[in-house]
């Protein structure tokens, strides 16, 4: 009988380990998160939909029903990742990922000289590089400096009723996400 | 019972086999209770959904911390099990009520009034949730869904919303179908997605009308 107790008890430490080490490899190897989703829906440097409207079913979960948003992957080890989007919505904002889906870096519209999408993200040291001789083409853009190599741009913009979804539609596929030449 | 001269050469073969079957009984059933035990904690605590990190204001619960590196492992393994792409502090914070002002679960067929005040934000959204937090299926053109700049809003700015499947005048959010419904409030572009700012902020209260069963 005491022997039983000893197993029992043995056995509820042992959830116990379990369950922390459970807790903390969920990150490490789910094949469901955000990075794996989208990796499954397209390449490095496209922007993809996110939500439903595109058909198809929605990459990430929870995407508010008022909005859509697009998404791409990135790799920093390549060069830095220029993200710019044309046109005027009524409301857009911007997250920078690492590959397990913390938001590392968040900014809206107001944040962007006039109103315009034009960001770039880049590793600390690729930002040593660039502030030496600043290019006359990125003096406007929002740089986003991120200590990642993998890593994933989200859009986010608003469609208050219907007549904004085309305009909003479009704002999201002419956005572009290529690496920048430096 | 054959005889077994190999563990027991002395005559008396079924006591030390016993006392083996016996540790491996009990070696499993340590290893059973922790496996199982620890794996089924994890899957409960990551299923519920008020957990650790969550801030309660009336019957509305958020995260603000999720998918942020300060986050804690709970969080961490909820988003990345899910594939959430949690908002980012510039963009907003999402509130979400499961209970009425009773403390009964929200449910598809029931009416539901929401009223009160709303917090300082740009705009914001509200939608009706099934359990995966997307928007409920309801068949028809309109979204269940609203957002601030086409409400109607009372003399001292309150707002007046109904939640029902039937039209209501004033403010109307759709709700349709059966089941446990969740209602999902996201304030953008907003000061208390910063934690200090959440520590006086006040939310509508939800109350029931009445259900159609």
């Amino acid at each position: 009988m005491r022997r039983l107790l000893h197993a029992i008890l043995l056995g509820l430490l042992g959830a116990g380990i379990v369950h922390i080490i459970v807790l903390l490899l969920i990150p490490e190897f789910s094949e469901r998160n955000a990075w794996s989703r989208l990796a499954m829906a397209s390449n490095l440097y496209r922007m993809t939909r996110l939500d439903a409207e595109a058909g198809g079913t929605p990459v990430a979960k929870s995407v508010d029903p008022l909005f859509y948003a697009a998404a791409c992957r990135f790799d920093l080890s390549d060069g830095m990742v220029r993200v710019k989007a044309p046109g005027n919505v009524p409301f857009w904002s911007v997250s920078v990922y690492d590959r397990s889906g913390h938001n590392i870096y968040s900014f809206n519209d107001h944040s962007a000289t006039g109103k315009v999408l034009d960001s770039i993200v880049l590793t600390p040291a690729q930002m040593i590089e660039i502030r030496k001789d600043l290019p006359e083409e990125l003096q406007e853009a929002i740089f986003v400096e991120a200590a990642i190599d993998e890593g994933m741009f989200v859009i986010r913009s608003f469609v208050p009723d219907d007549s904004w979804k085309p305009t909003v539609s479009r704002f999201l596929e002419q956005s572009s996400c290529k690496l920048q030449d430096y | 019972m054959a005889p077994c001269p190999a563990i027991s050469p002395s005559g008396n073969p079924s006591f030390p086999r016993l006392i083996m079957l016996n540790n491996a009984f009990l070696t499993l059933l340590a290893l059973a209770i922790a496996i199982g035990g620890g794996g089924g904690s994890v899957w409960y605590a990551l299923k519920t959904q008020d957990g650790i990190g969550a801030i309660r204001i009336g019957q509305w619960t958020a995260f603000p911390d999720i998918g942020t590196q300060a986050a804690d492992p709970y969080s961490k393994a909820r988003v990345a099990r899910e594939g959430v792409l949690a908002l980012g502090q510039a963009e907003g914070l999402s509130f979400i009520a499961e209970r009425d002002t009773d403390g009964e679960q929200l449910k598809r067929q029931c009416a539901y009034e929401i009223e009160g005040g709303f917090p300082t934000a740009r705009f914001w959204t509200l939608y009706a949730a099934d359990r995966s937090l997307s928007v409920v299926e309801t068949g028809k053109p309109r979204l269940a869904a609203l957002q601030s700049y086409q409400v109607l809003r009372q003399p001292d700015n309150s707002v007046l919303i109904s939640v029902s499947n039937r039209p209501a005048p004033g403010n109307w959010l759709l709700s349709d179908g059966f089941g446990r419904m969740y209602l999902v409030l996201t304030f953008y572009d907003t000061p208390i997605a910063s934690s200090t700012g959440l520590s006086d902020v006040t939310l509508p209260q939800i109350v029931k009308v009445g259900c159609n069963a």
